[in-house]
């Protein structure tokens, strides 16, 4: 059997499948660490609620914990399995190895985050229903439960980036996978950086408090929080680097948009200005203010950090033998897991994908630009938009006016042989380098237009000549008889 | 289809599988997987039964119905989290045995996938806005503001319903999948469209919605008789409208079940005909029977069955629904889940299970019998010392999975 498990692929033109699960991730990346940090802050302020008998720390606890079910638990508990949707429909092979190993750790997950959801109702509806210390157990064990969703799903991050031993590709097991320096690094990065959040989301909530003694008092707490979570932050992101692979280091110096880091350092020290202005002068700290600040740091400080780590890993997409691409690219002994490339190589990537139509199973002169743009949809459109807009263009790679033959010894020298660091080993056959070499070269010079003009052309070239077949064979059968007679 | 043409489709859904296999015996996964989806689809016909009902209240001039209209909004607002959360589960599952399948009817229909986020979002919203505009006012027999929110709600709220529909279909025809990504000569990257449904098949699970919101009522009456403020005539006519609809809506699904059956596609065989099949439409009679014998009059404890027993029968569909697919899959295209390689991985098949019994087993006892009492109670609820000692076992189970989580986690790491 000569088919690996490669699906369709989607493209979206405009921006790009990969930037669709990027906005998903980073706004749930919002949503979810505000409701662990603040589920944590709940547990606190309820405990001090019940030792101190004081009811405004229970409103509070009961304004915070409502705006976060609107805003955050009904849109994080949707963009939650929306990163499941959106990493199906853009990366299918990416998401299922990560499925497939950790199944039972996300079902584990699940239990914390039933009761996450259960918690959050009654943690807001149950204020002055249930006395002061039912309700400090309650949110004990939902600021527990919620903090066991986060130390779950980081495990399988880090399995993202590298598996988190060794030994796993050796020896296979779920723990091998799951447990390494990595992951407990970026455990310890994301818990500050949640606090963070939860300080400056806080602050929206915290703007409406009416008594100014207490909104100080809020402010203040808020304040320490977001400061000294930012700094432990930023010191376990430095952290963090030193557990990524050499390669992801290489990607990051290479490919990183130039506004990566001055971005992030800005937003740092822009949320570090904001918590000392608003702990100084609480009447500062107004909805708007606060609003803006959780939209600055969605924008300038989660989006640059998510997509780095997205860049950060290729050419991989999971574990290190998976490619963005969705073709497994490396042997795993220890889950019988074999390369996908020697049977490509074998037969070539279009008799490879179960979802080649009979059509372009061979390249030849009347399938030519839509076998190269199927090569294309496969190979390259995980990274790089075909369209004009989108993730990295393929056109922008090339120089103008480049010849067939030209392209065909980039496509020959560099692709199929993996010599670029950061991409995958595309092996393909000679005839599928000559097709896929046509589509980008018709790509760069006419751009899609040209490219949907030229397989029109092809299709009905296609059906006109099966159609003069069908007619031929007509011929054949009504004169077969007579001459049989 | 020929005998070729079912051997490529066999290969092709074979040659998808994740080659990292799965970590433990798949039938596992499928039970799970029929579970939580009864579960799951439970919680989405209260979702769509109490916001109906939440409608109809809005535009009504009858004051029951007003007042019944806003207690629904509030079992509708909890359902949505609710058959959200526990709908994670069966996505879960269906991913790791039917991968092939679940994944190639997602990407061909990927806008549509993409949308069912932002649809379902935006419903939920909707939903909020509605109680927002409402929820201030403590008279709950003047007509609501904003009523145009909860419609737009509903109607979002089918939509989703109709995409996962349309997905859960396209799992059931294989042969289909490539005509899907190349029409007319041309590869269809978009995902712009929805391949498959059965309109009564939809009907069907949408219309479930009648017999368990009915049971919905049948206890809430149940549940609120016993406070000290209970308005008994309103109560008894919610439970009295509650059986109604429980008889009428159980017959209408049960029509909608046989339509169903009778147009299952060809690959199906004559599965509407077998045990399974029959079992799905007698499942949903039976509770209009049960409902006739076991809920008359007063009912005290059956009344709080009338949930548990919805449960019941949507069970029996799910199990009927799991088994269609099989048919087709395994009988009519030689697809068998239970041949996915298993590379057996016992700590994380041991640890789901532990803390699914002990974690969610006690913390959910005590959240519930806590929101339960509450909800039973005039005031301020304090519980007793059983039911705060169940608290603090809670803790220290909670407390100690994460111990465990790190003490394994840093064992692993030093090694």
């Amino acid at each position: 059997m000569d088919l690996i498990s490669l699906y369709p692929t989607w493209y979206e033109p405009t921006v790009g499948s990969g930037w669709v699960v990027a906005l998903i991730a980073t706004f749930h990346v919002l949503a979810s660490h505000t409701s662990v940090g603040a589920a944590l802050l709940f547990a606190y302020l309820s405990h001090k609620a019940y030792r101190e008998d004081r009811e405004d720390l229970l409103d509070f606890v009961k304004k915070y914990g409502l705006f976060l079910l609107v805003f955050t638990y009904v849109a994080g508990s949707i963009t939650g399995p929306g990163i499941w949707y959106s990493t199906t429909v853009a990366s299918p092979n990416g998401i299922g190895a990560l499925i497939h190993s950790f199944v039972w750790k996300w079902a584990t997950e699940w239990v914390f985050f039933v009761i996450e959801v259960v918690g959050v109702y009654m943690i807001v509806y149950l204020v002055g229903r249930v006395d002061k210390k039912t309700h400090m157990k309650i949110s004990v064990i939902f600021g527990l439960a919620s903090l066991a969703t986060m130390v779950i799903i980081v495990g399988i991050l880090s399995f993202m980036m590298l598996p988190g031993k060794e030994q796993w590709f050796t020896e296979g097991g779920y723990l091998n996978g799951f447990y390494g320096t990595n992951t407990f690094i970026q455990l310890g990065m994301r818990v500050a950086f949640m606090f963070t959040m939860t300080a400056v989301v806080g602050g929206i909530v915290v703007a409406g408090i009416k008594d100014p003694a207490f909104k100080k008092e809020m402010a203040r707490k808020l304040g320490w929080l977001g400061i000294i979570s930012t700094l432990i932050g930023a010191a376990m992101f430095q952290w963090y680097l030193t557990s990524v692979p050499d390669q992801a280091l290489l990607v990051m110096e290479n490919r990183l948009p130039d506004y990566f880091i001055p971005s992030i350092v800005a937003v740092l020290a822009g949320t570090l200005a904001y918590f000392i202005i608003t702990m100084l002068q609480p009447k500062t700290l107004v909805t708007g203010f606060a609003g803006f600040m959780s939209v600055t740091i969605l924008v300038a400080g989660l989006w640059p950090e998510e997509t780095a780590r997205e860049s950060m890993r290729k050419p991989w997409v999971a574990g290190q033998y998976v490619y963005s691409n969705q073709v497994i690219g490396r042997d795993v002994p220890g889950m019988s897991i074999k390369s996908q490339l020697p049977t490509i190589e074998k037969v070539g990537i279009l008799k490879a994908h179960p979802f080649t139509p009979a059509e372009l199973k061979e390249v030849n002169d009347q399938n030519m630009i839509q076998a190269g743009e199927f090569i294309a949809m496969v190979y390259c459109s995980n990274c790089h938009s075909p369209s004009k807009t989108g993730i990295r263009p393929l056109y922008r790679y090339f120089p103008d006016g480049i010849t067939q033959e030209r392209m065909e010894k980039y496509v020959k020298g560099v692709l199929t042989t993996g010599n670029i660091a950061y991409m995958p080993k595309m092996p393909m056959l000679d005839s599928e380098v000559k097709a896929l070499s046509a589509y980008l070269v018709m790509n760069k010079e006419g751009g899609q237009d040209a490219v949907v003009a030229a397989i029109k052309q092809e299709v009905e070239n296609r059906n006109r000549a099966l159609a003069e077949k069908q007619a031929a064979d007509k011929v054949a059968a009504l004169t077969l008889p007579q001459e049989v007679k | 289809m020929d005998a070729s043409q079912v051997a490529q489709v066999t290969e092709m859904m074979y040659a998808l599988r994740n080659p990292a296999g799965v970590p433990t015996y798949p039938i596992i996964f499928i039970g799970l997987g029929v579970l939580t989806f009864a579960l799951h689809i439970l919680f989405v016909q209260l979702m769509l039964g109490t916001s109906a009902i939440t409608l109809f209240g809005a535009f009504s001039q009858n004051f029951y119905w007003r007042r019944l209209g806003a207690a629904m909004l509030e079992i509708a607002k909890v359902s949505v989290s609710v058959a959200i959360v526990i709908g994670v589960a069966p996505l879960l599952f269906v991913q790791v045995v039917y991968d092939p399948h679940w994944y190639t009817s997602n990407v061909l229909s990927a806008q549509w996938v993409i949308g069912f986020i932002v649809i379902l979002i935006l419903a939920y919203w909707a939903m909020y806005f509605y109680y927002f505009q409402n929820s201030k006012n403590a008279d709950k027999t003047v007509q609501p503001k904003s009523r145009w929110s909860m419609i737009l709600s509903l109607i979002l709220m089918l939509t989703v319903g109709f995409i996962m529909h349309s997905l859960t279909s396209a799992i059931l025809h294989p042969e289909l999948w490539k005509e899907w990504y190349m029409q007319n000569g041309v590869l269809d990257y978009s995902g712009s469209k929805l391949h498959a449904y059965n309109i009564w098949r939809f009907a069907f699970f949408i219309s479930l919605a009648i017999p368990v919101t009915g049971g919905m009522l049948v206890t809430y009456r149940r549940f609120k008789s016993v406070r000290e403020d209970a308005d008994h005539d309103y109560l008894n006519w919610a439970a009295d409208l509650g059986k109604k609809w429980i008889k009428v809506g159980s017959v209408i699904s049960a029509i909608l079940y046989v339509a169903w059956m009778m147009t299952l596609p060809e690959t199906a065989g004559d599965f509407a005909t077998s045990f399974w099949g029959i079992a799905g439409g007698i499942a949903v009679i039976f509770y209009a029977l049960w409902a006739m014998i076991r809920l008359r009059g007063e009912a005290r404890f059956c009344s709080y069955m009338a949930l548990p027993m919805a449960l019941v029968v949507g069970l029996v569909v799910a199990i009927s629904r799991e088994m269609l697919r099989y048919g087709i899959l395994n009988d009519f295209f030689h697809y068998d889940f239970m041949d996915y390689k298993v590379v057996m991985d016992w700590y994380s098949t041991g640890l789901f299970f532990l803390t699914f019994a002990i974690v969610g087993g006690v913390v959910l006892s005590y959240f519930l019998t806590v929101a339960w009492k509450t909800g039973q109670t005039v005031g301020v609820y304090t519980p007793s010392a059983t039911v705060d000692r169940l608290g603090t076992i809670a803790i220290w189970i909670v407390a100690i999975w994460m111990v465990q989580f790190f003490v394994v986690g840093f064992y692993i790491w030093a090694q």
